[in-house]
């Protein structure tokens, strides 16, 4: 807005548009707490030079609402013809379109996507993309009725946060390994599974609000949101937190005119992590006051500088590494011996659910326990007035007595071991995230190639004769070798971000601070180590 | 515990009463979700919320949460619940007095506060909102917490001066407006679910009891800005009386043309004595006497008339109402003794005053029985002046009692005089003797649905003996005066993202609290102010419409906000008869729609020219300019990229025709266009002047660049067209 005036007249205009509002008269807001944001966001804003909306082509673009159409239509198109094809083609997997295009290629950009970007596949998946486009009743206008029921998902679950979606994602990978999904088996399976996802997020986008079911029930959302936060997007945030704090409109938040409000729950005036800022711009385009921007920030920025950790992303961390270890456990002799037993026993089938979630669940309690035993020996007791040491298990439980405020609920409740397990489990996101990737690459390099033929396949070109079928870009010494690389750098990472997370968070609460960086470092190492070691006994198996 | 920043034991212990409800709220935080934006935390009326610096997540002091819910309707993430009743003391209770016999009596029923105790203990429940949702409630917007803090000091001038910012007629509106839809339905606490503040009866406290100032009071901070300005103001209704009295007290020279012997219209003769006592009903148009306003009774409103006001004022402001009954297609409506309610309420107000007999009915006749169609708060009034006029009165609505629109406070009081209200049924026809109406037909209805239009149920007719029937069915504008005023009635309509502020207040988040007898209270606040606002555009050339005459029936109280907004707008524009010397439009808004820069640089640039010219300049983006912004300006600029390919056919973007299309009135306000274009900008300008003057408006040039200004037409010199439109006289388009 412009407001000019003869310069001469300058002081007598009034300032406010149009007649007299009286409402302003009545209105006496108390101010927002302003005091201690600097220091608070310090470590996480980006720097000012490192908006990409400021280049006029960028904010043209990102003020387009065809932007997030555009970017969903072309994955849109593939998953639908991964559920045609999956369905009406070949049965040979390696030359089915839909089995080939997800298992070996899809899921290994994901991973790079994330590592590099953070949420880049939340801003065009066609799952979510999908079931908003029946949501608002459009693929890109700002609509101002939705369909559905609007409903908010209840606190009880909510609460929890992205342990809701760890949990739809062991599932989903059970349900994976049952079947025999992704190795890849019969393409019908793929194709059902991929229906599945678009019905569960069809009828979580019509009976709750917004992204519900991107930023609480999506398999993928926690491991995007966690392993995306060594990305280097660090998404939609204020270029002025003081106008965000005293606007008094919320229109990125409630919905304006051009954007709707946003639909991860995310205020650009107080992120400070990629963690649930799903890139759809919509906040850039409500904002009246063209004060949000899209900004990147150094690798691992989310990781390390965070001011806020939250426990739902600490033991999101930990399930998901167990989760892959485990992954890697399956693919060896010992865990067919274990798993043979235990069927002797329950005739479950593979995998059999309960070694299944045991090794998940120990792996996890195990780094869980690893930070507890850190904190009992180096921490130092918190002061009364920050909460109770409650044990390991005593902190997934909700609490009584202190629901009154977020400082008592799930994600932020503190405690002598959380002050230890929270920051080292932000810092074991870049191996985390490496074993992921790791664990995705065989698969790439054995059969990536598989993708021509399958596409061969549809104008009757295609073979599993094809010199492409069976061609393979690395050797399994080669692919071990690259696994090894991948955690290597992953570690490192892990070990560079610990260093930096036991200077800032660990410190203050240690006895023994010096010690205690060393030892969490050792942590890193370790888990990276292991991970390695399971590589090199896993021979590059799929 | 700490409330209202005050530990004053009286106003604790009158005010919120724990003891009364022992139930602990308890506030929970989502803390996964909370986004520590502060919305919650700068409204909290007892400062329960603050923020956690470090989670940057709202913290709470359970202790100090009253339960009013303003927290959750407020949160832009549905981060925040609070269980447990309001904790609140309950409401003071005011009789209704009914006399001992009705005859031609004409004391008001509804009694006031009595005492300044149980105003002090009423004042003390107000939570003093920082945002109060009261506020948006109240069409006119009274500073509510304001008048009652000043009140629950116990100063009443103070709380009387408050409410005079806004108000011209609180000791009328306290006794008519229908509180529970407005301010009372929108107070926190019945947003909340329990009895809200009895804003209604502490105004009527302080309206009566407080002294009046006149309306030209010279303390008045706009005094004398419309010195010289010459209005007139066609009806007397509270629209009528109150853009008067706001053009008086801004010093312009009034003229009030009505169409009576009386001032005051409706308010007169339209509400009985018994509701509003002609004593609170004559305190305005007896100030506006005695401030020196000229008035014209007995004057008739003609199309031509319209022109010869325009000659003779500057503005003009119709308030002329909603006057044309609606009334029956029915055998035997043409029958004597069948009235319309505006007929039955004079000669009766006639009647109760001078104790005459009861209108429309041969004297001698026994016990007579009036017939009232409908079952609204007109039919009230008519069958309630029946009875004290020694008639027998039945109301029939037919709608089911459960969606028909009679306040229950007005139902209540008119069957406690003897009135009998029928729902669910409906007139089929009159019969009658010697051509006067002898008998009704009536049949029951049936009606699922509010929406649903009732259905007469076969075979349920009854006939009732009557002996004048009076139709209350609701009342349209006239047509030769709709002509007049152009694309009136307005609708209350709700934009589809309604203003981010008021969504923020937390009004739109209940939508239909018990004591609003579950109407949606914020909908209906959003789409008065829409009305509200549009009464500031003219209608027509120096014209404004206002009142009932603009929404069509409506309330006392809205009709009173749109003449005090169209007086202000009137002031703001300082508009002059097309004989007095030509002045330059001060105030210029140049809407923008620009998509790479070019257009906003070209729009900038015209501003700084203005600007050097001596005009006030001001750059919006289009789709930020509604009715509130275009009030403001004298002339309109309308700047856009052009669309389209030179053979396809180039014009205004997509969201300039959108905008273009959905104008207001402009009633002849100058407008510039400008277009910016690649190749050519075709016929861009063209078609935007039709649409322009398809709405009133006066196109008086317009330009078409290409590229970006540079060097000195940066200072708008490269469009001295549109310069030149805005500061000469007799500006014609280019």
């Amino acid at each position: 807005m412009t407001i000019l005036a003869p310069p001469d007249q300058q002081a007598a205009t009034p300032r406010a548009p149009g007649l007299p509002d009286p409402i302003p008269v009545a209105l006496h807001l108390r101010p927002p707490k302003r005091e201690g944001a600097e220091a608070r966001f310090a470590g996480t804003d980006p720097p000012k030079g490192w908006d990409v909306s400021r280049h006029p082509r960028v904010a043209r673009l990102l003020r387009s609402r065809r932007l997030q159409f555009f970017l969903i239509l072309p994955n849109q198109i593939v998953f639908w013809l991964v559920i045609f094809l999956g369905l009406l083609g070949t049965v040979v997997p390696g030359l089915n379109f839909g089995t080939a295009i997800t298992w070996y290629i899809w899921f290994c950009l994901v991973f790079v996507m994330m590592v590099v970007v953070g949420r880049a596949w939340c801003a065009m998946c066609p799952f979510g993309g999908f079931a908003e486009w029946v949501q608002r009743r459009t693929f890109w206008q700002r609509t101002q009725r939705t369909l559905g029921l609007g409903r908010k998902l209840p606190e009880p679950i909510a609460r929890y946060g992205l342990l809701i979606s760890v949990g739809s994602f062991l599932l989903l990978t059970w349900i994976e390994e049952f079947f025999n999904i992704a190795g890849p088996g019969n393409p019908w399976d793929t194709s059902y599974m991929v229906l599945g996802i678009v019905a569960s997020a069809l009828l979580f986008f019509l009976v709750f609000e917004r992204r519900t079911f991107c930023r609480y029930a999506c398999p993928l959302s926690a491991l995007i949101g966690t392993v995306g936060a060594m990305g280097s997007a660090a998404g939609f945030r204020t270029r002025d937190r003081e106008v965000c704090l005293s606007c008094a409109t919320k229109d990125c938040m409630r919905g304006g005119e051009e954007g709707y409000g946003c639909p991860w729950y995310t205020w650009p005036g107080s992120a400070d992590s990629n963690l649930t800022c799903g890139l759809c711009s919509e906040c850039y385009k409500a904002c009246p006051s063209e004060n949000v921007g899209f900004f990147l920030q150094p690798p691992l920025t989310s990781v390390i500088a965070p001011k806020r950790r939250r426990a739902d992303v600490a033991w999101a961390v930990a399930l998901l590494w167990g989760l892959v270890v485990f992954q890697q456990v399956n693919a060896t002799n010992g865990y067919a011996v274990l798993d043979a037993w235990l069927n002797r026993a329950t005739h479950l089938g593979y995998p059999n659910p309960i070694d299944y979630l045991g090794i998940i669940a120990v792996v996890a309690l195990a780094f869980a326990g690893i930070a507890w035993g850190m904190s009992r020996l180096l921490g130092r007791d918190p002061s009364p007035s920050t909460g109770q040491v409650r044990g390991v298990l005593g902190t997934l439980l909700p609490t009584g007595s202190a629901v009154g405020s977020p400082s008592g609920a799930f994600v932020d409740r503190p405690s002598r071991f959380r002050s230890f397990f929270v920051p080292l489990a932000y810092g074991m996101i870049p191996v985390v995230g490496a074993d992921y990737f790791a664990r995705q690459l065989p698969k790439f390099f054995k059969h990536a190639s598989r993708i021509v033929p399958a596409i061969g396949a549809w104008f009757g070109e295609g073979s599993t004769h094809s010199s492409l079928y069976h061609l393979r870009l690395l050797s399994n010494p080669g692919i071990v070798a690259v696994q090894v690389a991948v955690i290597a750098l992953g570690t490192l990472g892990s070990a560079w971000a610990t260093w930096k997370i036991a200077q800032r968070d660990l410190a203050p609460v240690s006895s023994h601070p010096a010690a205690t960086r060393y030892a969490s470092v050792g942590v890193a190492i370790a888990l990276g180590v292991a991970a390695g070691f399971l590589y090199v006994i896993m021979h590059a198996a799929s | 515990m700490t409330f209202l920043g005050t530990t004053e034991p009286q106003i604790l212990a009158l005010g919120t009463n724990r003891a009364a409800q022992p139930t602990q709220p308890l506030v929970h935080v989502l803390g996964d979700r909370c986004a520590g934006c502060q919305e919650c935390v700068v409204r909290c009326p007892t400062g329960a919320l603050d923020l956690d610096v470090t989670t940057w997540t709202v913290l709470v002091d359970q202790d100090r949460c009253v339960a009013c819910g303003q927290c959750v309707r407020t949160c832009p993430f549905s981060a925040i619940t609070v269980a447990g009743a309001p904790q609140v003391s309950p409401r003071l209770a005011l009789e209704v007095e009914h006399p001992a016999s009705l005859e031609h009596d004409r004391h008001e029923t509804r009694r006031g506060i009595a005492t300044w105790v149980d105003a002090l203990a009423e004042a003390a429940r107000c939570l003093d909102c920082p945002d109060p949702t009261c506020v948006r409630g109240c069409p006119v917007h009274n500073d509510i917490p304001g008048f009652i803090r000043a009140l629950g000091t116990g100063d009443l001038d103070q709380a009387h001066e408050v409410l005079r910012r806004t108000t011209f007629l609180p000791d009328v509106c306290s006794r008519v407006c229908d509180q529970a839809l407005q301010c009372e339905g929108a107070c926190t606490w019945s947003l909340a679910g329990a009895e809200p503040v009895a804003i209604g009866a502490l105004e009527r406290f302080v309206a009566d009891n407080a002294p009046v100032p006149p309306p030209a009071a010279p303390t008045r901070p706009d005094a004398g800005a419309a010195d010289g300005l010459s209005v007139a103001v066609v009806g007397s209704g509270p629209a009528g009386l109150s853009a008067a009295a706001e053009l008086v007290g801004a010093g312009a020279t009034v003229t009030l043309y009505e169409q009576r012997d009386e001032l005051g219209g409706l308010l007169r003769w339209g509400i009985p004595d018994f509701t509003l006592p002609d004593v609170v009903a004559r305190r305005l148009p007896d100030a506006l006497l005695a401030a020196g306003v000229e008035v014209r009774f007995g004057y008739t409103l003609e199309p031509a008339g319209l022109e010869q006001l325009r000659s003779d004022h500057d503005a003009v402001v119709l308030a002329t109402g909603a006057s044309l009954p609606l009334g029956i297609r029915l055998p035997g409506s043409d029958l004597d003794g069948v009235w319309d309610a505006t007929r039955f309420l004079v000669e009766a107000r006639h009647a109760l005053t001078t104790g005459g007999p009861l209108p429309g009915v041969a004297p001698e006749t026994d016990r007579p029985t009036v017939l009232v169609l409908g079952g609204g708060n007109t039919a009230m009034d008519v069958a309630r002046s029946a009875r004290r006029l020694g008639a027998a009165a039945i109301c029939v609505d037919w709608m089911d009692p459960r969606f028909a629109p009679v306040r229950p406070d007005e139902l209540a009081e008119a069957r406690a005089e003897g009135v009998e209200v029928r729902f669910s049924r409906t007139l089929t026809g009159l019969n009658g003797e010697e051509g006067r109406v002898r008998s009704a037909e009536l049949a029951a209805t049936v009606q699922e649905r509010a929406a649903e239009r009732p259905r007469v149920v076969p075979n349920s007719m009854e006939r009732l003996s009557v002996d004048l029937v009076v139709t209350a069915m609701g009342y349209r504008i006239d047509p030769d005066l709709a002509a007049l005023a152009g694309s009136v009635p307005v609708k209350k309509e709700v934009p589809a993202v309604p203003d981010r502020r008021w969504i923020g207040s937390g009004i739109l988040a209940a939508p239909a609290p018990p004591f609003a007898r579950r109407q949606p209270v914020g909908r209906l606040a959003v789409g008065r102010e829409q009305a509200r606002v549009l009464a500031g555009l003219p209608r027509l050339e120096r014209t404004w419409v206002v009142g009932d005459a603009l929404v069509g029936p409506s309330t006392v109280v809205e009709a009173m906000a749109q003449g005090k907004v169209a007086a202000q707008a009137i002031v703001h524009h300082a508009p002059r008869r097309p004989a007095e010397p030509w002045v330059a439009p001060r105030r210029v808004l140049i809407g923008v729609e620009s998509r790479g820069g070019t257009t906003a640089a070209h729009a900038a640039a015209l501003a700084n020219g203005l600007v050097r010219a001596g005009h006030e300049a001001r750059v919006l983006p289009l789709r930020d300019i509604r009715a509130g912004e275009l009030a403001w300006a004298d002339a309109l600029v309308v700047a856009t990229w052009v669309e389209g390919f030179v053979l396809a056919g180039a014009g205004p973007a997509k969201a300039t025709r959108s905008w273009l299309a959905t104008l207001p009135p402009l009633a002849g306000m100058p407008v510039g266009l400008l277009c910016t274009y690649a190749v050519s900008p075709g016929r861009t300008l063209q078609r935007m002047r039709a649409e322009v003057e398809r709405h009133g408006g006066r196109v008086v040039a317009g330009a078409a660049r290409s590229g970006r200004p540079k060097g000195h037409q940066l200072d708008g010199q490269g469009l001295g067209v549109l310069l030149d439109a805005f500061s000469r006289p007799n500006a014609d388009a280019a």
